[in-house]
Protein backbone atom coordinates (compact mmCIF):
# COMPACT_ATOMS: atom_id res chain seq x y z
CA UNK A 1 0.00 0.00 0.00
CA UNK A 2 1.27 3.49 -0.81
CA UNK A 3 2.68 5.17 2.31
CA UNK A 4 0.31 7.82 3.61
CA UNK A 5 1.56 11.22 4.66
CA UNK A 6 0.70 11.75 8.32
CA UNK A 7 0.45 15.28 9.65
CA UNK A 8 -0.65 16.83 12.90
CA UNK A 9 -1.69 20.47 13.10
CA UNK A 10 -1.69 22.04 16.54
CA UNK A 11 -2.68 18.78 18.22
CA UNK A 12 -3.25 18.77 21.98
CA UNK A 13 -3.75 15.55 23.91
CA UNK A 14 -5.11 14.93 27.38
CA UNK A 15 -5.42 11.93 29.68
CA UNK A 16 -7.90 11.73 32.51
CA UNK A 17 -8.93 15.33 31.88
CA UNK A 18 -5.34 16.59 32.26
CA UNK A 19 -3.76 18.25 29.23
CA UNK A 20 -0.41 16.67 28.44
CA UNK A 21 0.79 18.03 25.12
CA UNK A 22 -0.33 20.98 23.08
CA UNK A 23 0.49 22.60 19.75
CA UNK A 24 2.11 19.53 18.25
CA UNK A 25 2.94 19.92 14.55
CA UNK A 26 4.67 17.05 12.89
CA UNK A 27 4.80 15.35 9.53
CA UNK A 28 5.84 11.85 8.50
CA UNK A 29 6.44 11.07 4.83
CA UNK A 30 7.06 7.79 3.05
CA UNK A 31 10.51 6.31 3.70
CA UNK A 32 11.17 8.65 6.60
CA UNK A 33 11.86 7.98 10.27
CA UNK A 34 10.57 10.72 12.54
CA UNK A 35 11.31 10.56 16.26
CA UNK A 36 9.15 12.15 18.92
CA UNK A 37 11.51 12.58 21.87
CA UNK A 38 10.74 13.76 25.37
CA UNK A 39 10.58 12.68 29.00
CA UNK A 40 8.39 9.83 30.25
CA UNK A 41 4.81 10.68 31.13
CA UNK A 42 4.68 13.74 28.91
CA UNK A 43 1.98 12.31 26.63
CA UNK A 44 3.92 10.79 23.74
CA UNK A 45 1.96 7.53 23.84
CA UNK A 46 -1.31 9.47 23.99
CA UNK A 47 -0.21 11.33 20.86
CA UNK A 48 0.30 8.03 19.00
CA UNK A 49 -3.11 6.83 20.19
CA UNK A 50 -4.66 9.96 18.69
CA UNK A 51 -3.04 9.26 15.33
CA UNK A 52 -5.00 5.98 15.03
CA UNK A 53 -8.09 7.33 16.82
CA UNK A 54 -7.78 5.19 19.96
CA UNK A 55 -8.11 8.61 21.63
CA UNK A 56 -9.35 11.87 20.19
CA UNK A 57 -7.14 14.99 20.38
CA UNK A 58 -8.62 17.76 22.55
CA UNK A 59 -7.47 20.34 19.99
CA UNK A 60 -5.97 20.42 16.51
CA UNK A 61 -6.27 17.99 13.62
CA UNK A 62 -4.68 14.78 12.44
CA UNK A 63 -4.43 14.57 8.66
CA UNK A 64 -3.73 11.45 6.65
CA UNK A 65 -2.91 12.24 3.02
CA UNK A 66 -4.61 15.57 3.59
CA UNK A 67 -7.88 14.07 4.90
CA UNK A 68 -9.01 14.66 8.47
CA UNK A 69 -8.46 11.36 10.33
CA UNK A 70 -11.66 11.98 12.30
CA UNK A 71 -13.60 11.48 9.05
CA UNK A 72 -11.86 8.27 7.98
CA UNK A 73 -13.11 4.78 8.81
CA UNK A 74 -11.18 3.96 12.00
CA UNK A 75 -10.65 0.29 11.10
CA UNK A 76 -9.27 1.10 7.66
CA UNK A 77 -7.10 3.82 9.23
CA UNK A 78 -5.64 1.35 11.75
CA UNK A 79 -4.77 -1.12 9.02
CA UNK A 80 -3.10 1.62 7.05
CA UNK A 81 -1.16 3.00 10.01
CA UNK A 82 0.04 0.23 12.34
CA UNK A 83 0.55 1.00 16.03
CA UNK A 84 2.99 -1.13 18.00
CA UNK A 85 2.58 -0.54 21.73
CA UNK A 86 5.41 -0.11 24.19
CA UNK A 87 4.69 -3.47 25.80
CA UNK A 88 3.15 -5.35 22.87
CA UNK A 89 0.34 -7.69 23.89
CA UNK A 90 0.41 -11.10 22.29
CA UNK A 91 -3.06 -12.52 21.63
CA UNK A 92 -3.91 -16.07 22.68
CA UNK A 93 -2.66 -18.77 20.31
CA UNK A 94 0.47 -19.28 18.28
CA UNK A 95 2.47 -16.72 16.31
CA UNK A 96 0.59 -17.60 13.12
CA UNK A 97 -2.75 -16.84 14.79
CA UNK A 98 -1.38 -13.47 15.91
CA UNK A 99 -0.13 -12.59 12.44
CA UNK A 100 -3.41 -13.59 10.80
CA UNK A 101 -5.71 -12.02 13.42
CA UNK A 102 -8.53 -10.04 11.85
CA UNK A 103 -7.52 -10.90 8.27
CA UNK A 104 -10.21 -12.52 6.17
CA UNK A 105 -7.95 -14.58 3.95
CA UNK A 106 -4.39 -14.61 5.22
CA UNK A 107 -1.97 -16.12 2.72
CA UNK A 108 0.73 -18.31 4.25
CA UNK A 109 3.31 -16.64 2.02
CA UNK A 110 2.42 -13.13 3.31
CA UNK A 111 2.66 -14.27 6.92
CA UNK A 112 6.08 -15.83 6.31
CA UNK A 113 7.33 -12.72 4.52
CA UNK A 114 6.18 -10.46 7.35
CA UNK A 115 8.02 -12.63 9.85
CA UNK A 116 11.16 -12.65 7.70
CA UNK A 117 11.03 -8.86 7.27
CA UNK A 118 11.40 -8.55 11.03
CA UNK A 119 14.32 -11.00 11.07
CA UNK A 120 12.45 -13.90 12.64
CA UNK A 121 12.70 -17.49 11.37
CA UNK A 122 9.59 -19.19 9.92
CA UNK A 123 9.86 -21.93 12.58
CA UNK A 124 8.51 -19.37 15.03
CA UNK A 125 5.06 -19.67 13.41
CA UNK A 126 3.97 -22.53 15.63
CA UNK A 127 5.32 -21.18 18.93
CA UNK A 128 2.85 -20.07 21.61
CA UNK A 129 2.92 -16.29 21.22
CA UNK A 130 2.66 -15.73 24.96
CA UNK A 131 5.89 -17.63 25.59
CA UNK A 132 8.09 -15.44 23.39
CA UNK A 133 10.97 -13.39 24.82
CA UNK A 134 10.58 -9.60 24.98
CA UNK A 135 12.70 -9.11 21.85
CA UNK A 136 10.79 -11.77 19.89
CA UNK A 137 7.42 -10.36 20.98
CA UNK A 138 8.49 -6.86 19.87
CA UNK A 139 9.34 -8.22 16.41
CA UNK A 140 6.19 -10.33 16.14
CA UNK A 141 4.18 -7.21 17.01
CA UNK A 142 5.83 -5.37 14.12
CA UNK A 143 5.27 -8.37 11.82
CA UNK A 144 1.62 -8.50 12.91
CA UNK A 145 1.20 -4.86 11.90
CA UNK A 146 2.97 -5.58 8.58
CA UNK A 147 0.50 -8.36 7.64
CA UNK A 148 -2.13 -5.62 7.26
CA UNK A 149 0.05 -4.10 4.49
CA UNK A 150 0.31 -0.71 6.20
CA UNK A 151 1.90 2.37 4.69
CA UNK A 152 3.20 3.68 8.01
CA UNK A 153 4.11 2.34 11.45
CA UNK A 154 3.96 4.04 14.83
CA UNK A 155 6.38 2.50 17.31
CA UNK A 156 5.99 3.38 20.97
CA UNK A 157 9.32 3.07 22.84
CA UNK A 158 10.26 0.01 20.76
CA UNK A 159 13.34 -0.82 22.83
CA UNK A 160 12.41 0.46 26.29
CA UNK A 161 11.72 -3.01 27.66
CA UNK A 162 14.73 -4.66 26.01
CA UNK A 163 18.38 -5.13 26.99
CA UNK A 164 21.09 -3.56 24.83
CA UNK A 165 21.71 -6.76 22.82
CA UNK A 166 18.04 -7.02 21.84
CA UNK A 167 17.65 -3.27 21.23
CA UNK A 168 20.28 -2.88 18.48
CA UNK A 169 18.56 -5.25 16.00
CA UNK A 170 15.22 -3.49 16.62
CA UNK A 171 16.82 -0.16 15.75
CA UNK A 172 18.22 -1.74 12.59
CA UNK A 173 14.72 -3.02 11.82
CA UNK A 174 13.29 0.50 12.14
CA UNK A 175 15.76 1.83 9.57
CA UNK A 176 15.09 -1.16 7.33
CA UNK A 177 11.32 -0.54 7.41
CA UNK A 178 11.87 3.06 6.28
CA UNK A 179 14.14 1.84 3.50
CA UNK A 180 11.30 -0.42 2.37
CA UNK A 181 9.29 2.79 1.88
CA UNK A 182 7.23 2.91 5.07
CA UNK A 183 6.81 6.11 7.03
CA UNK A 184 7.93 5.37 10.61
CA UNK A 185 7.14 7.45 13.68
CA UNK A 186 9.14 6.40 16.74
CA UNK A 187 8.40 7.63 20.22
CA UNK A 188 11.37 7.52 22.57
CA UNK A 189 12.55 9.01 25.85
CA UNK A 190 16.14 8.28 24.78
CA UNK A 191 17.71 11.30 23.03
CA UNK A 192 20.65 9.27 21.78
CA UNK A 193 18.29 6.78 20.16
CA UNK A 194 16.35 9.58 18.49
CA UNK A 195 19.64 10.91 17.19
CA UNK A 196 20.73 7.51 15.82
CA UNK A 197 17.43 6.61 14.19
CA UNK A 198 15.62 9.64 12.96
CA UNK A 199 15.69 11.73 9.82
CA UNK A 200 13.75 14.31 11.78
CA UNK A 201 13.14 14.90 15.47
CA UNK A 202 10.28 16.51 17.28
CA UNK A 203 11.04 17.43 20.89
CA UNK A 204 8.09 17.49 23.25
CA UNK A 205 7.86 18.72 26.83
CA UNK A 206 5.18 19.47 29.37
CA UNK A 207 3.04 22.50 28.49
CA UNK B 1 -40.31 -21.15 63.66
CA UNK B 2 -37.41 -23.45 64.57
CA UNK B 3 -36.80 -23.95 60.83
CA UNK B 4 -36.44 -20.19 60.23
CA UNK B 5 -34.20 -19.78 63.29
CA UNK B 6 -31.85 -22.52 62.08
CA UNK B 7 -31.74 -21.03 58.57
CA UNK B 8 -31.10 -17.57 60.05
CA UNK B 9 -28.22 -19.05 62.04
CA UNK B 10 -26.75 -20.40 58.81
CA UNK B 11 -26.79 -16.87 57.35
CA UNK B 12 -24.76 -15.70 60.35
CA UNK B 13 -22.29 -18.53 59.69
CA UNK B 14 -22.09 -17.48 56.01
CA UNK B 15 -21.43 -13.85 56.98
CA UNK B 16 -18.67 -14.86 59.43
CA UNK B 17 -17.07 -17.07 56.77
CA UNK B 18 -17.27 -14.19 54.26
CA UNK B 19 -15.43 -12.02 56.79
CA UNK B 20 -12.75 -14.64 57.46
CA UNK B 21 -12.37 -15.32 53.71
CA UNK B 22 -12.20 -11.55 53.05
CA UNK B 23 -14.98 -11.77 50.47
CA UNK B 24 -16.45 -8.48 51.67
CA UNK B 25 -20.08 -9.57 51.09
CA UNK B 26 -21.15 -9.88 54.77
CA UNK B 27 -23.45 -6.90 54.59
CA UNK B 28 -24.95 -8.05 51.31
CA UNK B 29 -25.64 -11.53 52.73
CA UNK B 30 -27.46 -10.15 55.74
CA UNK B 31 -29.41 -7.61 53.68
CA UNK B 32 -30.38 -10.37 51.22
CA UNK B 33 -31.58 -12.59 54.08
CA UNK B 34 -33.62 -9.84 55.75
CA UNK B 35 -35.12 -8.80 52.43
CA UNK B 36 -36.06 -12.39 51.62
CA UNK B 37 -37.83 -12.72 54.99
CA UNK B 38 -39.77 -9.47 54.63
CA UNK B 39 -40.63 -10.05 50.97
CA UNK B 40 -41.81 -13.64 51.48
CA UNK B 41 -43.93 -12.59 54.45
CA UNK B 42 -45.49 -9.82 52.34
CA UNK B 43 -46.07 -12.11 49.35
CA UNK B 44 -47.59 -14.73 51.66
CA UNK B 45 -50.08 -12.14 52.85
CA UNK B 46 -50.78 -10.66 49.40
CA UNK B 47 -50.75 -13.65 47.08
CA UNK B 48 -54.34 -14.66 47.76
CA UNK B 49 -55.46 -11.17 46.71
CA UNK B 50 -53.18 -11.16 43.66
CA UNK B 51 -54.63 -14.49 42.50
CA UNK B 52 -58.08 -13.04 42.93
CA UNK B 53 -57.78 -9.81 40.88
CA UNK B 54 -56.26 -9.66 37.37
CA UNK B 55 -55.37 -5.96 37.72
CA UNK B 56 -53.39 -6.64 40.85
CA UNK B 57 -51.64 -9.55 39.11
CA UNK B 58 -50.52 -7.23 36.28
CA UNK B 59 -49.09 -4.80 38.83
CA UNK B 60 -47.35 -7.69 40.55
CA UNK B 61 -45.73 -8.90 37.30
CA UNK B 62 -44.63 -5.33 36.48
CA UNK B 63 -43.13 -5.07 39.97
CA UNK B 64 -41.21 -8.30 39.43
CA UNK B 65 -39.80 -7.01 36.14
CA UNK B 66 -38.83 -3.67 37.71
CA UNK B 67 -37.13 -5.32 40.69
CA UNK B 68 -35.21 -7.70 38.39
CA UNK B 69 -34.18 -4.74 36.24
CA UNK B 70 -32.81 -2.70 39.16
CA UNK B 71 -31.08 -5.73 40.69
CA UNK B 72 -29.29 -6.60 37.44
CA UNK B 73 -28.63 -2.90 36.73
CA UNK B 74 -26.73 -2.59 40.01
CA UNK B 75 -24.55 -5.54 39.02
CA UNK B 76 -23.59 -3.66 35.85
CA UNK B 77 -22.53 -0.52 37.70
CA UNK B 78 -19.95 1.32 35.61
CA UNK B 79 -21.69 0.58 32.30
CA UNK B 80 -23.57 3.64 30.96
CA UNK B 81 -27.38 3.33 31.29
CA UNK B 82 -26.93 0.01 33.08
CA UNK B 83 -30.51 -0.15 34.33
CA UNK B 84 -32.05 0.47 30.92
CA UNK B 85 -29.80 -2.13 29.30
CA UNK B 86 -30.59 -4.71 32.01
CA UNK B 87 -34.31 -4.06 31.70
CA UNK B 88 -34.32 -4.53 27.93
CA UNK B 89 -32.36 -7.79 28.18
CA UNK B 90 -34.60 -9.18 30.95
CA UNK B 91 -37.76 -8.17 29.08
CA UNK B 92 -36.48 -9.79 25.87
CA UNK B 93 -35.61 -13.01 27.70
CA UNK B 94 -38.87 -13.20 29.64
CA UNK B 95 -40.99 -12.45 26.55
CA UNK B 96 -39.20 -15.21 24.63
CA UNK B 97 -40.41 -17.79 27.12
CA UNK B 98 -43.70 -16.33 28.26
CA UNK B 99 -45.06 -15.43 24.81
CA UNK B 100 -45.22 -18.93 23.30
CA UNK B 101 -46.34 -20.53 26.60
CA UNK B 102 -49.33 -18.19 26.87
CA UNK B 103 -50.20 -18.01 23.16
CA UNK B 104 -50.31 -21.79 22.78
CA UNK B 105 -52.30 -22.15 25.96
CA UNK B 106 -49.58 -24.24 27.64
CA UNK B 107 -50.28 -22.05 30.67
CA UNK B 108 -53.43 -20.20 31.49
CA UNK B 109 -53.51 -16.39 31.61
CA UNK B 110 -55.28 -16.56 34.96
CA UNK B 111 -53.27 -14.86 37.72
CA UNK B 112 -52.86 -18.19 39.52
CA UNK B 113 -50.80 -19.57 36.59
CA UNK B 114 -49.41 -16.38 35.04
CA UNK B 115 -47.82 -14.89 38.17
CA UNK B 116 -45.67 -17.89 39.21
CA UNK B 117 -44.55 -18.70 35.65
CA UNK B 118 -43.71 -15.05 34.87
CA UNK B 119 -41.80 -14.90 38.17
CA UNK B 120 -39.70 -17.95 37.42
CA UNK B 121 -38.88 -16.79 33.88
CA UNK B 122 -38.08 -13.22 34.97
CA UNK B 123 -35.85 -14.55 37.74
CA UNK B 124 -33.99 -16.72 35.23
CA UNK B 125 -33.55 -13.82 32.83
CA UNK B 126 -32.29 -11.64 35.69
CA UNK B 127 -29.62 -14.13 36.73
CA UNK B 128 -28.39 -14.63 33.15
CA UNK B 129 -28.32 -10.87 32.47
CA UNK B 130 -26.59 -10.00 35.78
CA UNK B 131 -23.86 -12.61 35.54
CA UNK B 132 -23.20 -12.21 31.81
CA UNK B 133 -23.26 -8.41 31.89
CA UNK B 134 -21.09 -8.10 34.96
CA UNK B 135 -18.54 -10.64 33.74
CA UNK B 136 -18.35 -8.84 30.39
CA UNK B 137 -17.87 -5.43 32.03
CA UNK B 138 -15.16 -6.86 34.30
CA UNK B 139 -13.33 -8.38 31.36
CA UNK B 140 -13.54 -5.14 29.37
CA UNK B 141 -11.83 -3.37 32.29
CA UNK B 142 -9.27 -6.10 33.04
CA UNK B 143 -8.34 -6.90 29.45
CA UNK B 144 -8.33 -3.43 27.96
CA UNK B 145 -4.78 -3.82 26.64
CA UNK B 146 -5.73 -7.00 24.75
CA UNK B 147 -8.94 -5.43 23.42
CA UNK B 148 -7.10 -2.32 22.22
CA UNK B 149 -4.44 -4.50 20.61
CA UNK B 150 -7.19 -6.13 18.55
CA UNK B 151 -8.57 -2.69 17.66
CA UNK B 152 -5.16 -1.49 16.46
CA UNK B 153 -5.15 -4.49 14.12
CA UNK B 154 -8.17 -3.02 12.38
CA UNK B 155 -11.18 -4.95 13.72
CA UNK B 156 -14.42 -3.42 15.00
CA UNK B 157 -15.22 -3.15 18.71
CA UNK B 158 -17.77 -5.94 18.41
CA UNK B 159 -15.14 -8.32 17.08
CA UNK B 160 -12.51 -7.14 19.57
CA UNK B 161 -14.94 -7.95 22.41
CA UNK B 162 -16.26 -11.21 20.89
CA UNK B 163 -14.06 -13.56 22.98
CA UNK B 164 -15.08 -11.70 26.17
CA UNK B 165 -18.75 -11.91 25.16
CA UNK B 166 -18.44 -15.65 24.59
CA UNK B 167 -16.78 -16.28 27.96
CA UNK B 168 -19.23 -14.04 29.81
CA UNK B 169 -22.30 -15.66 28.24
CA UNK B 170 -21.01 -19.17 28.95
CA UNK B 171 -20.42 -18.20 32.60
CA UNK B 172 -23.93 -16.74 32.75
CA UNK B 173 -25.50 -19.89 31.31
CA UNK B 174 -23.62 -22.59 33.22
CA UNK B 175 -26.10 -22.62 36.16
CA UNK B 176 -29.22 -23.14 34.01
CA UNK B 177 -27.53 -25.75 31.83
CA UNK B 178 -26.27 -27.69 34.86
CA UNK B 179 -29.60 -27.33 36.62
CA UNK B 180 -31.43 -28.74 33.59
CA UNK B 181 -28.93 -31.57 33.13
CA UNK B 182 -29.07 -32.63 36.74
CA UNK B 183 -32.73 -32.11 37.55
CA UNK B 184 -34.06 -35.03 39.54
CA UNK B 185 -30.52 -36.33 40.14
CA UNK B 186 -29.03 -33.50 42.18
CA UNK B 187 -31.85 -31.00 42.55
CA UNK B 188 -35.61 -31.14 42.97
CA UNK B 189 -36.60 -27.68 41.77
CA UNK B 190 -39.18 -25.47 43.46
CA UNK B 191 -41.99 -25.87 40.96
CA UNK B 192 -41.93 -29.66 41.26
CA UNK B 193 -41.72 -29.66 45.05
CA UNK B 194 -44.39 -26.97 45.36
CA UNK B 195 -46.85 -28.77 43.12
CA UNK B 196 -46.36 -32.10 44.89
CA UNK B 197 -46.75 -30.46 48.31
CA UNK B 198 -49.84 -28.71 46.95
CA UNK B 199 -51.44 -32.03 46.08
CA UNK B 200 -50.59 -32.52 42.38
CA UNK B 201 -49.53 -35.98 41.22
CA UNK B 202 -45.74 -36.40 40.78
CA UNK B 203 -46.27 -37.02 37.05
CA UNK B 204 -48.22 -33.78 36.65
CA UNK B 205 -45.61 -31.90 38.72
CA UNK B 206 -42.80 -33.34 36.58
CA UNK B 207 -44.53 -32.26 33.36
CA UNK B 208 -44.94 -28.66 34.52
CA UNK B 209 -41.38 -28.59 35.84
CA UNK B 210 -40.06 -29.83 32.49
CA UNK B 211 -41.94 -27.09 30.62
CA UNK B 212 -40.49 -24.45 32.95
CA UNK B 213 -36.94 -25.78 32.73
CA UNK B 214 -36.92 -26.04 28.95
CA UNK B 215 -38.39 -22.56 28.60
CA UNK B 216 -35.73 -21.21 30.96
CA UNK B 217 -32.99 -22.43 28.60
CA UNK B 218 -34.33 -20.17 25.84
CA UNK B 219 -35.12 -17.31 28.23
CA UNK B 220 -31.60 -17.26 29.64
CA UNK B 221 -29.82 -17.62 26.31
CA UNK B 222 -31.81 -14.65 24.96
CA UNK B 223 -31.22 -12.57 28.12
CA UNK B 224 -27.47 -13.34 28.10
CA UNK B 225 -27.02 -12.54 24.41
CA UNK B 226 -29.18 -9.42 24.65
CA UNK B 227 -27.34 -8.03 27.66
CA UNK B 228 -23.99 -8.78 26.02
CA UNK B 229 -25.06 -6.94 22.87
CA UNK B 230 -26.30 -3.98 24.91
CA UNK B 231 -23.21 -3.81 27.15
CA UNK B 232 -20.93 -3.90 24.08
CA UNK B 233 -22.94 -1.01 22.62
CA UNK B 234 -22.63 0.85 25.94
CA UNK B 235 -18.85 0.43 26.01
CA UNK B 236 -18.39 1.51 22.38
CA UNK B 237 -17.45 5.13 21.72
CA UNK B 238 -17.53 6.84 18.31
CA UNK B 239 -14.48 5.96 16.23
CA UNK B 240 -14.52 2.24 17.15
CA UNK B 241 -13.09 2.85 20.59
CA UNK B 242 -13.77 1.11 23.89
CA UNK B 243 -14.61 3.13 26.97
CA UNK B 244 -13.95 0.71 29.82
CA UNK B 245 -16.45 0.70 32.69
CA UNK B 246 -15.32 1.97 36.05
CA UNK B 247 -14.42 -1.20 37.95
CA UNK B 248 -17.55 -2.65 39.60
CA UNK B 249 -17.52 -3.81 43.21
CA UNK B 250 -15.22 -3.08 46.16
CA UNK B 251 -11.56 -3.99 45.73
CA UNK B 252 -10.79 -4.15 49.44
CA UNK B 253 -13.06 -4.73 52.43
CA UNK B 254 -13.83 -1.57 54.32
CA UNK B 255 -11.48 -0.89 57.20
CA UNK B 256 -8.72 -3.22 56.05
CA UNK B 257 -5.25 -1.72 55.90
CA UNK B 258 -2.75 -2.13 53.04
CA UNK B 259 0.06 -4.43 54.19
CA UNK B 260 2.81 -2.03 53.20
CA UNK B 261 1.58 0.78 55.42
CA UNK B 262 3.47 1.10 58.74
CA UNK B 263 1.51 0.34 61.90
CA UNK B 264 0.72 3.53 63.79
Amino acid sequence: MAAPRIETQGVAVARGGRELLRGIDLRVDAGQVVAVAGPSGVGKSSLLRCLVRLDEPVAGRVLVDGSDAAELDPCALRRRIGLVAQAPVMLAGDVRANLAYGLEAAREEDLREALEATGLPPELHDRDARELSGGEAARVAVARALTRDPGALLLDEPTAALDRDSAAPIEALVRDLAERGLGVLVVTHDDAQAERLADERVEVRRP
Amino acid sequence: MTQVAVAGGLVVVAAVLSRIGRLGVERELVVAAVRAAVQLAAVGALIALVFEYAGLAAVFVALMLATATFTAGRRLAGVPDATLRSGLAIAAGTATGLGPLLVTGAFDTTPRELVPVAGILTGGAMVAASVTGRRLAEQAADELAVIETRLTLGVRVREALAPAVRRAAVTGLIPVIDQTKNVGLVTLPGTFVGLVLGGASPAEAARVQLVVLLSLLAVQVVAALAVARLVVAGLTAPGERVVPPTRPGPSRTAGSRPRWRRRP
